[in-house]
């Protein structure tokens, strides 16, 4: 049925024929870009079959996934008719929305339902679910391989990527330790540097930040040329996610940490040094002079929206906020640009702390071998390759995807600046957080410490100790302090 | 005769004016929303004139949400069936359960009868989250989980206790000798029951019932536990439109004016008969 499409993929896959030209030939042929798309994975898809592996192992086995609404999602089901061609197994799922998407995988975990046998996560969430006994260490998977298919090449995974989805589930410990539990591998992953509005900059002689002291300027030089809106965006909810992006990446660039680990393996705040203040101090001078006026309320949503309505000038978020906000209809489209930060002017590099959505196996699955073949497809270089060509799957989490010309080209073509800052930032980019049972907990506390702080309720420095004590205290109450 | 000075009518009537637009200004910006495409929404300053589109209700209509950079399927009609299903369907299962009950309980006097009523109405103290973990224990045990059927039946939980107690006030209020008279008529219990009772408390069960299918609409908690995507209400679905590449604004305003259209409608239809049914079994005579 698809003899003339495949025969001119294959020229393509072959070296044959150019990109171009064998969508111009698809597209006379009928097909849209998307479905051309698909069809050339396809074409990997088949390669893949190839590769002496036993992709039909589990043939006719339905594998459930739980699945968060996000364009990483797009992606995967836009190339799951490939896998079920590959495997034929046959893949469901349910994707629900992101605001209550973890409630369900809760509840789901909590009350050993077998319905999913994988599902998306984000690495933080696994230092809840592993230490609980809800999700498998996937190292008895990965290292198996009579499991897992020759071309997986696992050490692909960028290391700084792959390491922060394991952890040995002991307070304290590092992530990819020798020890580590690997509770979930990566789909892509985000780094926090900034994104700014080229044509705000260009218009108005702003020079791009590199170090806190040149943010705080540039962003009080944007307010004051911004006509109703305002220099900076930054997030400033009470959650856990405020402390974590842009705050936590500039903050680690300062050799900071959130707690420290004795030799006795007890674990201490670490937020009150006078380094820690000095930062603490200009961030919340930043928010006060540039910031968003209703900053105490700003999510994720809230400011991308912002820079891609042209109402702040820059943020210091996640890479990929910047990338979507730099598309569709969004009134900055094409004007938003990407640099890499290090806060610190001493630092040789940005060390941005890093989001990974990633995919784990239920310990209550009931077909664990049969959602293994579906995880490491998904986690595999070809379906990252083309989730990260055609598709919205950045940053892909694989070193070989980021070495593809055509993902670059692509990239370079559209958001200026973007591959410079991944390449510079990338080898410094993991999660800076010390792992253990308080997380949540505890940056929602240093969250709330923020807000009081901007609201010049509480000065920096007291607040800082008060923050540290009430977190020993409660280190002290897990008998972790 | 009118003693009302044309004074104080005018300013009686600048003051129901500037409540009306208090309290209806958000909904009348709502409704302007989901009339507009995101870039309009957001413009710095906002502003009240623009080029009206029906590309939210398009969108939604026909399931295709267009985000920021991609296009997305969305089951909002799904959704909104889901919600008129499952809240018509446990209103009337609670009417056919409650009704009864609440009759049973205002007329009949035995043992236990307060503790039974007190307990079913506990069931509006207990936080949904408390009881949400081994419900999802049971229901997956008793091949609840997942299907409309066990919806329905822990929706329960929501308009049994309303219903229950609106309608047991409703009917105390009733002079039992009515009742009476009518059985002395040589009338059976059931008859006296479906020929009088029900239709004297007629407003008191169409306030309850209007009640119980607005706190069965709003509801969020039961079906995104324990039932999957395709069976989620309007409530879990209008978050669709808060994605990871956007806020899609007008298309949640389009969302919101179409969710809140059925209860609007059956609220509107029904006022007369909710405050009449409230205030009547609300007073003790």
């Amino acid at each position: 049925m698809y003899d003339k499409e495949n025969k001119l993929i294959d020229s393509f896959t072959a070296g044959r024929m150019s990109r171009r030209e064998l969508f111009r030939g698809l597209g006379a042929l009928g097909l849209s870009t998307s479905a051309a798309a698909v069809l050339v994975n396809a074409s990997a898809t088949r390669a893949l079959a190839q590769n002496g592996f036993d992709w039909k192992k589990h043939e006719g086995t339905t594998v459930r996934l739980l699945l968060n609404q996000h364009p990483y999602t797009d992606a995967m089901l836009a190339n799951l008719e490939n896998f079920k061609e590959l495997t034929g197994m046959d893949v469901q799922y349910d994707v629900f929305p992101e605001d209550v998407y973890f409630d369900k995988v809760t509840a789901a975990l909590s009350s050993g339902s077998s319905e999913y046998d994988a599902f998306m996560t984000g690495a933080y969430m696994t230092w809840t679910y592993g230490p609980a006994g809800w999700v498998e260490d996937l190292n008895e998977w990965i290292t198996d391989d009579s499991k897992t298919n020759p071309d997986y090449n696992w050490e692909d995974m960028l290391e700084g990527v792959r390491k922060s989805c394991a952890w040995s589930g002991v307070p304290g410990a590092p992530i990819g330790s020798e020890d580590a539990k690997q509770w979930c591998i990566p789909l892509a992953y985000e780094q926090n540097n900034l994104t700014y509005n080229q044509r705000i900059f260009d218009a108005n002689n702003l020079s791009v930040p590199t170090n806190i002291d040149e943010l705080l300027d540039t962003a009080a030089a944007a307010k004051a040329v911004m006509d109703g809106g305002y220099g900076i965006g930054v997030r400033g909810s009470r959650s856990w996610a405020t402390i974590h992006p842009g705050f936590l990446s500039g903050y680690t660039n300062f050799d900071q940490v959130d707690l420290t680990v004795g030799d006795d393996g007890m674990l201490s705040a670490a937020m009150n040094t006078d380094v820690s203040k000095e930062y603490h101090r200009k961030w919340v001078e930043m928010i006060q002079e540039s910031g968003a006026p209703d900053w105490s309320t700003h999510t994720w949503y809230q400011v991308g929206t912002d820079v891609g309505a042209g109402k702040s000038a820059m943020m210091f978020d996640a890479d990929i906020l910047g990338y979507f906000m730099n598309g569709g209809d969004n009134a900055e489209a094409g004007n938003l640009a990407f640099s890499a930060f290090a806060a610190n002017p001493a630092a040789s590099a940005p060390t941005p702390n890093i989001w990974i959505w990633s995919m784990a196996m239920s310990k209550f699955s009931q077909k664990k071998d049969a959602a293994w073949y579906f995880l490491q497809w998904v986690t595999g270089p070809e379906h990252d390759l083309f989730g990260a060509r055609e598709m919205d799957l950045v940053n892909p989490a694989r070193a070989s995807v980021w070495a593809d010309e055509m993902f670059r080209d692509k990239l370079s073509a559209k958001y200026p600046g973007y591959v410079q800052m991944h390449d510079v930032s990338a080898p410094g980019a993991s999660i800076k957080f010390t792992p253990q049972p308080l997380f949540f907990d505890l940056t929602t506390e240093w969250a709330q410490t923020l807000q009081k702080m901007v609201a010049n309720e509480t000065p920096v420095d007291e607040g800082l100790d008060m923050l540290a004590e009430s977190v020993n205290r409660q280190l002290g109450e897990a008998g972790l302090h | 005769m009118n003693t009302t000075s044309p004074l104080e009518r005018v300013l009686r009537g600048i003051a129901i004016t500037l409540v009306i637009l208090f309290f209806m200004f958000p909904i009348f910006w709502i409704v302007l929303m989901s009339f507009q495409t995101n870039a309009t929404i957001l413009q710095v300053p906002p502003s009240i004139f623009f080029e009206p589109t029906l590309q939210n209700y398009r969108g939604l209509i026909t399931g295709q949400l267009v985000t920021d950079t991609s296009s997305l399927e969305i089951k909002f009609m799904g959704n909104l069936f889901n919600s008129l299903f499952l809240s018509t369907t446990s209103v009337a299962v609670g009417l056919v359960l409650g009704v009864p009950a609440a009759y049973a309980f205002a007329r009949l006097k035995f043992r236990g009868s307060e503790d039974i009523a007190f307990t079913l109405l506990s069931f509006r103290f207990a936080p949904p989250l408390l009881v949400l973990l081994p419900l999802t224990i049971y229901f997956q045990q008793l091949g609840l989980a997942n299907t409309y059927g066990g919806l329905i039946w822990v929706y329960q939980l929501i308009v049994l206790p309303l219903i229950l107690w609106i309608v047991r006030g409703y009917f105390e209020d009733i002079p039992a000798d009515i009742e009476y008279a009518y059985r002395i008529a040589g009338h059976r219990w059931w008859t006296t029951f479906r020929k009088i009772a029900l239709p004297l408390a007629g407003p008191g069960i169409a306030a309850a019932a209007l009640l119980a299918f607005i706190f069965a609409w709003n509801n969020f908690i039961f079906a995104l536990v324990l039932a999957s995507a395709d069976k989620q209400p309007v409530t879990v679905g209008a978050l669709a439109f808060i994605t990871a590449s956007g806020v899609q604004y007008g298309q949640i305003a389009a969302g919101i004016i179409l969710s809140i259209a059925p209860t609007f409608a059956l609220a509107l239809y029904a006022q007369r008969y909710l405050v009449e049914g409230l205030s009547l079994g609300a007073v003790k005579g």
